[in-house]
């Protein structure tokens, strides 16, 4: 499979002049992959999860296919409204991440850097404004980004929708939480809804809106459920399919597909009985990592039990009040303001989860993130928690130095054997 | 004493409650501790501030959520036990009338946390005063050469070697420099409301929602010359800004790149000012020559962190003689032998020689010479010298590697180098030589014998030899390592070739031309012939002689 891809993305780098072919490349690329994954998949993932990654390509592959009628998001966009209005997001994260699951991430990267975009910018973004440098973005009918996670969305969104010349919109998340800051982002929430409307040319029905946000309040009493099981169960997974659950834990969030997921799931995890050294990731994960994939994918000693990303709000939204509901939704994310909110939902996790060891990524460029991870790694090791940090790039193969995360790997899994079962 | 770090901090408030401020400016050149408290890629200043705090105990710190960076050095500063204030202000990215609202009270919630920390009031009046005492920006006019100087936080440092070589700053739009607009308060206006409006009607910095006004200066002011483009290592905000102008203007445009610490002073001042040369010397005009005579010799001193090189020219521009000596601990003394060897060559005595030009890294110590110029400008000049349709020069060091395009005249249009970074540079050569036990001479042969076609992927040299070694590691033939090493170099030539739009016909020059298997791999990449001089390290020295000639004959106003 791998030598395949691999000749697909030589066909693609040869192409890189001709963006249309390209465009249709990728294009052709992910609806194989869709059916591959549909009615092949992955025999070792649970129902749930093989669920999850077709609805995942298909998530992609709907803005692919009807560019006129979406647009262009980050992680956290207030993507609820776009769902109420029948607009489809796609996320850029996302789009990079298939970029490099087609070996391509390299040329984009390049063409980015060789515009004069810094090669110490976050790779998900370098490869993003690669794909634009080189005309092989789409040119979607929008761009909305919010604040956070991180510095990279303003400008990356700037970026690109002034070179395609399409309106844009920035929600700008305050650090603090206040009445007074949540009024400040509803007003943007307000202004963003009349651009859409605007520039679709469709309306905007806040009652619709109100049913998304129903929907999403029901998804979570899954997710909270799936977790509470989790206490006493662990699932087979693979830092591929953790990694896709942030397609459902953030843009299509709200989405049908993700509310049955979440409900599959829920039933599935019970099927599986609690056993192995439960590992807890924090940020993104290299998924191409061959040391990685053999300690992690599917591995029945150690057992990959979810990822910080996935769980940074969990609350209830008031679907009375909706905009004020996403408003405090954003800047309520455990993400947004002091670190020690990150550190405190992740201390609580680990407790939760009874984990026996935590692996720390510290993706190239994410200052967000690595910034504060000598204070996350003194809090957890003060819990008595064996703490890895590992340093590479989720998206960009040539910033992993595969030797080093192997013997870095190695080490850690022998000290947590060692150390024997935490709870 | 509060410090803070940005130029959206309403550190007058802070001056009304009675109390002094000091923008932090760190003065340091390595990161000892903060690396221990954070990881070594977040924002070069921000770590700096950080070993500034922790070195100085600087225990009042006022800082806003500007970046990411700045946000995670709140975070670790919260937890350090000396400090004893501590405030972030929550700085909106939208300038419309709730983002004024918000940030008014942000300036009211720190007025409050003082006040409670220090027990002192606000004397409301007073900040009336210094706010109308407030210099006006007022735009600096003279007939030298007119600069804006754009981008991510800049040392003092830069601005100085920038006057030193006769720029004038017009405008500074970087983190340190765009005061807000001055304007008074009126008597029955609320000066915190005036003083957040001040603040936010500055020149807006990249991380605001509409930065439209930094780019208007450029179509709306004529008189600009040129501009420097400066980024901090990690911080990559301004990095876009930079991508979307550097085709837009029809402006000379220069890039500097810099960790903030004061360890590459001297590339910095290298690149300052070969670009003010070039902004001169396309200011020349209509110069007649002043002086006609035959007699006059002219010797070039390249002083390089390898090597040192010395050319000396007639009023013909005849190679005289030249001379090509390492370069020892001290370049003074190198710049001295090299350059008696090259007049032993060429049978001519000291008290001969009418001028003396130096250039190269060293070129600042060469006490002896009647003129500096940087080895940019050399190299254009001596590469046009070489031959009329060079269009782009390669030069590649010993510690420096760069790429200059000139125009049809020999003109500088644009130039790239590398920052402290050694990667493609006959440094990084050198070290794999001593990795795979080969004189550095020889890898270039003996890589064109190669069989497998191996990739070293990191241009990093630290990571490029790790990964050397896993190659020897997996008994990969040598010569097919070698031949990696010797892409990865190419790989880093043609980046830098992109992004100044190089064009044929190519000339390669400095120590690294030197090898073959270099020059092939960089022909294969290019689909190009790639001139190589006889003598490519002298070229250098050729071209500081050639401008010592010029300027005696009055051709030449540079410097």
């Amino acid at each position: 499979m791998e030598k395949i891809i691999k000749a697909y993305s030589n066909l693609m780098k040869r192409n890189l002049d001709k963006p249309e072919l390209v465009k249709f490349l990728i294009k052709i690329g992910l609806e194989v992959a869709k059916l591959w994954v549909d009615y092949v998949g992955d025999k070792d993932a649970p129902e749930s999860l093989r669920y999850l990654n077709s609805i995942c390509f298909k998530f992609i592959l709907e803005p692919l296919r009807d560019p006129n009628n979406s647009a262009f998001v980050n992680l956290l966009a207030p993507t609820e409204i776009l769902h109420s209005m029948d607009i489809y997001p796609l996320f850029i994260e996302a789009y990079s991440s298939f970029i490099s699951g087609f070996y391509c991430e390299n040329a984009f990267i390049d063409k980015a850097t060789a515009e004069g975009i810094s090669d110490t910018l976050c790779s998900y973004h370098k490869t993003f404004l690669g794909a634009l440098e080189l005309s092989i973005l789409p040119k979607l009918k929008f761009a909305v980004t919010s604040s956070i996670l991180c510095d990279g969305n303003s400008n990356t969104f700037r970026y690109i929708a002034n070179r395609y010349k399409i309106p844009y919109y920035i929600i700008d998340i305050p650090y603090g939480y206040s009445e007074e800051s949540v009024r400040y982002v509803v007003n943007q929430l307000k202004e963003m809804i009349s651009i859409v409307e605007a520039i679709t040319q469709k309306r905007f029905d806040i009652d619709r809106l109100r049913e998304i946000i129903r929907l999403e309040n029901r998804t979570k009493g899954y997710i909270r459920s799936y977790l509470e099981s989790l206490k006493n169960h662990t699932m087979p997974n693979s830092i591929s399919l953790e990694m896709y659950k942030l397609f459902v834990t953030h843009p299509y969030m709200g989405r049908e597909e993700t509310f049955r997921f979440f409900k599959i799931l829920a039933d599935d995890v019970i099927k599986y009985p609690d056993s192995g050294y439960r590992i807890f990731w924090i940020h993104i994960m290299p998924y191409f990592s061959y040391p990685i994939q053999r300690y992690l994918n599917f591995n029945k000693d150690f057992k990959l039990i979810g990822c910080d990303l996935n769980f940074d709000y969990l609350e209830d939204m008031d679907e009375r009040k909706p905009l004020e509901a996403i408003a405090r939704k954003l800047m309520l994310n455990v993400n947004n303001g002091n670190f020690k909110r990150k550190i405190d939902n992740i201390k609580k996790l680990i407790i939760d989860l009874k984990v026996d060891g935590v692996i720390h990524f510290c993706q190239w460029g994410c200052k967000q993130s690595f910034g504060g991870f000598m204070l996350l790694k003194k809090e957890i090791e003060k819990m008595g928690i064996p703490f890895l940090a590992i340093d590479g790039d989720a998206v960009d193969r040539r910033n992993n130095p595969e030797e080093q995360i192997n013997t870095r790997l190695s080490a850690f899994f022998e000290v947590l054997t060692e150390r024997g079962k935490r709870w | 004493m509060v410090g803070y770090v940005c130029k959206y901090t309403p550190y007058l408030v802070i001056e009304s409650l009675g109390e002094k401020t000091v923008r932090i400016e760190p003065k340091i050149s390595s990161y000892e501790m903060s690396n221990s408290l954070t990881h070594p890629n977040i924002c070069s200043y921000a770590k700096l501030v950080l070993e500034e705090i922790l070195k100085k105990k600087t225990d009042k710190i006022i800082l806003t959520n500007c970046c990411d960076s700045i946000r995670r050095l709140y975070d670790i500063l919260e937890a350090l036990p000396f400090i004893k204030f501590l405030h972030i202000i929550d700085l909106p990215k939208k300038r419309d009338q709730k983002g004024r609202f918000l940030f008014k009270n942000e300036i009211i919630k720190l007025i409050k946390r003082y006040k409670e920390f220090s027990g002192k009031n606000l004397d409301i009046g007073n900040l009336r005063d210094l706010l109308n005492n407030l210099s006006p920006s007022i735009e600096k006019r003279n007939e030298k050469l007119n600069l804006v100087i754009i981008g991510g936080r800049c040392k003092e440092s830069i601005i100085e070697i920038v006057e030193e070589f006769g720029g004038n700053i017009l405008y500074n739009l970087t983190c340190t420099g765009n005061r807000p607009p001055y304007r008074p308060i009126g008597i029955n206006e609320d000066p915190i409301e005036a003083y957040a409006n001040i603040l936010l009607d500055s020149y807006p910095c990249m991380r605001m929602d509409d930065t439209k006004e930094r780019l208007d200066i450029f179509t709306q002011d004529k008189r600009i010359d040129g501009v420097i483009y400066h980024t901090v290592k990690f911080c990559d905000l301004y990095s876009y800004e930079y991508a979307d102008i550097k085709d837009k203007i029809d402006i000379p445009l220069l890039k500097l790149e810099t960790d903030y610490t004061d360890t590459s002073e001297g590339q910095i001042r290298t690149r300052v000012q070969a670009f003010i040369e070039s902004l001169k010397e396309k200011a020349k005009k209509d110069i007649q020559p002043k002086s006609t005579r035959k007699d006059l010799i002219v010797a070039g001193i390249d002083s390089g962190s390898t090597s040192t090189n010395a050319v000396i020219i007639d009023a013909n521009r005849r190679i005289l003689g030249f001379s090509i000596i390492p370069t020892g601990a001290k370049s003074i003394e190198s710049a001295y032998r090299a350059l008696e060897e090259a007049l032993k060559t060429s049978g001519i005595k000291m008290e001969d020689l009418s001028y003396i030009v130096a250039t190269g890294y060293g070129r600042i110590s060469i006490h002896f010479a009647n003129l500096e110029v940087t080895e940019i400008t050399c190299h254009a000049k001596g590469a046009f010298f070489l031959n009329k349709d060079i269009r782009t020069i390669i030069d590649v060091g010993g510690q420096d590697s760069k790429v200059i395009k000139i125009d049809k005249d020999g003109n500088i249009i644009d130039f790239v180098m590398n920052d402290k970074c050694s990667a493609g540079t006959g440094r990084f050569l050198e070290n794999m030589s001593r990795v795979l036990e080969i004189p550095v001479d020889r890898m270039g042969k003996e890589s064109l014998d190669w069989k497998e076609d191996l990739e070293i992927s990191s241009m990093c040299t630290v990571f490029a030899e790790s990964e050397v070694i896993s190659l020897i590691a997996k008994n990969k033939d040598r010569k097919d390592i070698i031949r990696a090493i010797h892409k990865s170099i190419v790989k880093r030539i043609i980046s830098f070739i992109e992004r100044i739009n190089g064009e044929p016909r190519y000339i390669m020059t400095g120590g690294v031309a030197k090898n073959i298997g270099v020059v092939r791999c960089l022909e294969e990449k290019l689909g190009e012939k790639v001139i190589v001089p006889d003598e490519p390290q002298i070229v250098g020295a050729l071209g500081s002689a050639l401008i010592g000639l010029e300027k005696l004959e009055g051709l030449t106003i540079c410097v």
